[in-house]
């Protein structure tokens, strides 16, 4: 195989695609991120390096392989950047007319037998696919956020795409070095459907007093051994993330368990969205700690 | 309110037995009832195999264990809970059988003593309505199995007071839990949030949409759950869950808690999960289960 372009393309530079570019630099694949705002250049390149260099001080990685991943990188605005990649993936906001338009153009340019991949979480990728020109030729692939260690990806077919595609689509995620778990395409596949669910009944349950924010955490770690309480894990993910995730979810299904807890609400309304912004369910120091007391 | 020095565990099941150690680990005097003396041999079996382990490991001496053991007192005779100062109550999950019995031993205990229940699915202030004392009683809901699960949740009947849930939460310290604090309503906290998580999940299985495997490694890697929950709903036992769910849906009228399908149709067939070899998965008969 002669390689002269990007073998990944990844469309979009925000977290998603960051996080997406930076596993398959790992890999060894000639990525490309494609974002339309050509300010974003600079920076992009500068986050991704950061990442990088992240792993190198952490151990995870050796400066040389740092620098031979980074080598691998082209961050641009054009988007003929793709034509010769093996993956197409978009990791653009989650809008089904976006995403549509988006590789529908895409399918002029790339090679006939690329991979179209949408990153999408809420969005049915039948209903993505069928945007596209190239429907058999697309694949969702949702890399779930906020990935600890290993990081999961759910494949999902949708209803169009053949064989060939989705096997290729599942090897790539292996060899990204995810765990990997096929499902079909039904809103919020396996992970998000459980998550939200859980996280909203646990939000309703310190609505209606049933016990504090910290007692439900602690029962929820100590007594079934998650990793991270449901508001812990809430205020990493993003309120306004976990408001739009839950309202795509309820819009599709019509189950109350779905429907956004007032609280979500107002605390996105007033700016309170977790970690990030310092402020969530609880509040952060600088260092991004849960000030007790 | 006294201090607490010596508490009665009734019901020497694998939980209750599981308390009795823990409080007579931490050096409280403990009294363990059971209704037959065959109950009484298993519970002080339990605790036996429990403590030789750690010993084979290396986390605890001879003289250790038989302190241990020697600090509990073995009785099938409920007068033992008249000179405790907390009763835990760990019997069968029926209501009626629990509220027969706090009756009692609201005459028996003496005036200053806390009467707790180890129930996982029923209401508190019901059993506390049976006593002349529903100030002093509250639910203490231990994980199993006791030794090793750090969560103690503490459940707060309507008319419970301050001053019982304070004695309480220092015993829940002073035996090495991390205490949380619920209201007495259906599921307290964990099971509220578990049974709908699980009853969820297994609806997923059944229509069909992944795996039993890509199911339970979707949650373990990502959700950073230590077991996905086809494997756990086998580990809990799907009659458990069944009991559980259906108890926590005929007090609250809440779809979430209504049983799935699958969940009905696995019990109607004997496959309860690794109990009896076979649930969502199928296990190899271990021949060192225990009695």
């Amino acid at each position: 195989m002669s390689v002269r372009g990007a073998q990944v393309a990844i469309f979009g530079g925000g977290a998603k695609g960051r996080g997406i570019a930076v596993l398959a630099l790992r890999a060894g694949y000639a990525t490309a991120i494609i974002d339309p705002d050509p300010s974003q250049v600079v920076e992009v390149t500068a986050r991704i390096r950061l990442a990088l260099d992240e792993r190198v001080s952490s151990g995870a990685l050796a400066a040389s392989e740092a620098d031979a991943a980074l080598a691998r990188l082209r961050v641009t605005s054009d988007p003929a950047e793709c034509r010769e990649a093996e993956f197409v993936i978009e990791a653009i906001g989650e809008e089904l007319e976006a995403k549509r338009a988006l590789l529908a153009r895409l399918a002029g340019t790339c090679r006939p037998d690329a991979v179209f991949v949408s990153s999408t979480s809420c969005l049915s990728i039948t209903a993505i696919a069928a945007g596209t020109g190239r429907p058999e030729r697309t694949v969702g692939m949702h890399f779930c956020d906020p990935a600890p260690l290993t990081r999961l990806v759910e494949v999902t077919r949708g209803l169009q795409a053949s064989e060939d595609a989705f096997l290729l689509a599942r090897a790539l995620a292996e060899k990204l070095g995810c765990v990997t778990v096929v499902t079909q395409d039904t809103p919020g596949l396996i992970r998000d459907f459980l998550l939200v669910a859980l996280a909203n009944d646990s939000i309703r349950a310190y609505e209606a007093g049933r016990a504090s924010l910290e007692d439900i955490d602690a029962a929820v770690k100590l007594g079934l051994g998650h990793a991270m309480g449901p508001f812990e894990l809430v205020d990493a993910i993003g309120l306004d993330t976990h408001l739009a995730v839950s309202t795509a979810l309820y819009e599709e299904l019509k189950d109350a368990r779905f429907s956004s807890p007032p609280l979500v609400r107002r605390l996105v309304a007033a700016g309170r969205l977790g970690r990030s912004s310092g402020r969530g369910f609880y509040t952060y120091d600088a260092d991004g700690k849960i000030r007790r007391g | 309110m006294g201090e607490i020095r010596r508490v009665a565990v009734l019901g020497c099941g694998v939980m209750g037995a599981g308390i009795a150690q823990v409080a007579a680990q931490a050096g409280f005097q403990v009294d363990a009832w059971d209704i037959t003396q065959q109950a009484l041999d298993r519970g002080r079996g339990e605790i036996g195999a429990f403590l030789e382990k750690a010993i084979a490991k290396g986390k605890l001496t001879a003289g250790r264990r038989d302190a241990i053991l020697e600090a509990i007192t073995w009785s099938t005779a409920l007068d033992c809970v008249a000179r405790a100062d907390l009763v835990i109550e760990v019997v069968v999950e029926n209501l009626q059988v629990k509220k027969d019995l706090f009756s009692r031993l609201d005459g028996l205990a003496p005036g200053h003593a806390i009467l707790a229940s180890n129930t996982s699915v029923l209401p508190i202030t019901e059993l506390a309505a049976v006593t002349k004392r529903p100030d002093r009683v509250l639910g203490m809901h231990f994980f199993n199995p006791p030794p090793l699960m750090k969560l103690l949740e503490i459940v707060v009947g309507q008319l419970t007071s301050a001053a019982t849930l304070a004695a309480v939460k220092g015993f829940g310290q002073a035996i090495g839990k991390t205490t949380v604090t619920a209201k007495d309503a259906p599921g307290f906290i964990v099971n509220y949030l578990f049974i709908p998580y699980l009853n969820a999940a297994l609806d997923l299985y059944d229509r069909g949409l992944t795996s039993r495997e890509d199911l339970d490694r979707a949650v373990e890697a990502g959700l950073g759950h230590p077991m996905g929950p086809l494997r756990l709903a086998d580990l809990v036992g799907l009659d458990t869950h069944l009991f559980a769910s259906e108890a926590i849906h005929r007090e609250l009228g809440d779809a979430r808690f209504v049983p799935p399908t699958i969940l009905r149709r696995m019990v109607r067939a004997g496959l309860l999960g690794r109990k009896t070899g076979r649930g969502f998965y199928e296990y190899e008969a271990t021949g060192g289960a225990g009695p």
